[in-house]
């Protein structure tokens, strides 16, 4: 499994669960949070989600995710980030007893 | 923080906003699809214990055709021909669940797909399912050594040893060409039993039992001798022995009759030859 593989997957996974409504935006920033996102975006990304920010006069969680989509979350940050946002998605659900293992 | 850590749990109370199924769908087949996870790490948690537990009938169905039909019966083709969507639709989330776990979790320890070949899910035990949260590969079952096969020589024939087709019989042709019919090698595919092609290639003949002649039935014989009788009287048509029209026609010499000297004969026949005129 290459690393581009197992990125394509959590992109999907991360867009399917905005999609289908197993965590909102506010959950993948409750995991990926400023200081994640600031230690592992690069800097025109970080950029582009102040302008956006400023440009709308706040910076919600929403916001932040129309700038950094799936698949920049994929590939930028690190999976277990997501994939804790994907299993605690999964326990809120019911389907998993363990939260982000 | 964890700010929206209820929020999933109220949506899906509170009207089943939230689409579980659609979201393992797209997870499942995503990761089958990208070669992340394989049809054997599904089967190792959707056993053919659950799916016989969940499945509907007309599923089954189709499972079970699908099966009768392919030469191979593998974990591919039964998610295959179950289909993400159903398996997701008919199993049990958590189910489902524990082998999007498995494949996330192997996939953040760079584990890589379990290969597919020479292993059959089918067969596993259910028991399997509960070590299938474990990022560590299960140990598959070797294969059975493949049976002995035989040897692909060709089979000893059991027929007379004939040469091969040297030429078509010329008599053959012939008497197609008179009658005005195909010879039967083009009509038909090259017989193997050509008399001529023997005659041809004499040598490599093994020796033959002399073939008798089958003697006709009495019953036959009796009956086409009536047939001929009744139709055209032949009397002499039939011999059924050399000698026995030398005895049929041995005469004595008493039996010898002098026609010029007999009156009565010639008499008689006047007679009987004047009153027919």
């Amino acid at each position: 499994m290459s690393n581009d593989q197992r990125q394509a997957w959590f992109a999907r996974v991360m867009e399917s669960g905005l999609e289908n409504d197993i965590f909102a935006p506010g959950d993948v920033l409750a995991h990926a949070t400023p200081d994640v996102l600031a230690s592992h975006l690069p800097p025109e990304l970080l950029s582009k989600v102040l302008a956006a920010s400023l440009a709308a006069g706040s910076m919600t969680p929403e916001r932040v995710l129309e700038t950094v989509t799936p698949d920049l979350l994929a590939k930028h940050l690190p999976h277990e980030v997501l994939w804790q946002c994907i299993a605690a998605a999964a326990a809120r659900a019911g389907v998993s007893k363990t939260v982000g293992s | 923080m964890h700010r929206g850590c209820g929020s999933a749990r109220r949506r899906q109370q509170n009207g089943g906003i939230v689409n579980l199924k659609g979201f393992f769908v797209a997870t499942l087949q995503s990761a089958l699809d990208l070669g992340i996870a394989v049809p054997d790490d599904v089967l190792r948690h959707v056993t053919p214990d659950v799916l016989a537990a969940n499945l509907p009938r007309p599923l089954w169905a189709r499972l079970l055709t699908a099966c009768v039909g392919a030469a191979r019966v593998d974990a591919q083709l039964v998610v295959e021909t179950i289909g993400v969507p159903n398996l997701c639709e008919h199993v049990p989330a958590q189910i489902i669940w524990g082998c999007i776990e498995e494949i996330g979790l192997r996939s953040l320890a760079g584990g890589v797909a379990m290969a597919t070949s020479g292993s059959s899910s089918l067969a596993r035990s259910p028991s399997a399912a509960s070590a299938a949260s474990s990022s560590r590969p299960i140990p598959l079952a070797t294969p059975p050594p493949p049976e002995p096969r035989a040897s692909t020589a060709p089979p000893a024939t059991v027929g007379p040893s004939i040469p091969a087709p040297v030429t078509a019989s010329t008599d053959v042709e012939v008497d197609s060409v008179r009658s005005g019919r195909l010879p039967p090698g083009g009509r038909f595919r090259p017989s193997s039993t050509g008399i001529g092609r023997l005659a041809a290639n004499n040598s490599a003949r093994r020796p033959q039992v002399q073939a008798t002649p089958p003697s006709p039935p009495a019953d036959t014989l009796s009956r086409a001798k009536r047939t001929q009788t009744d139709a055209d009287f032949e009397p002499e048509t039939y011999v059924g022995n050399k000698d026995d029209w030398k005895n049929a026609l041995a005469v004595e010499d008493e039996q010898l009759v002098d026609w010029a000297a007999s009156d009565e004969t010639v008499s008689g026949g006047g007679d009987e030859l004047s009153r027919k005129r």
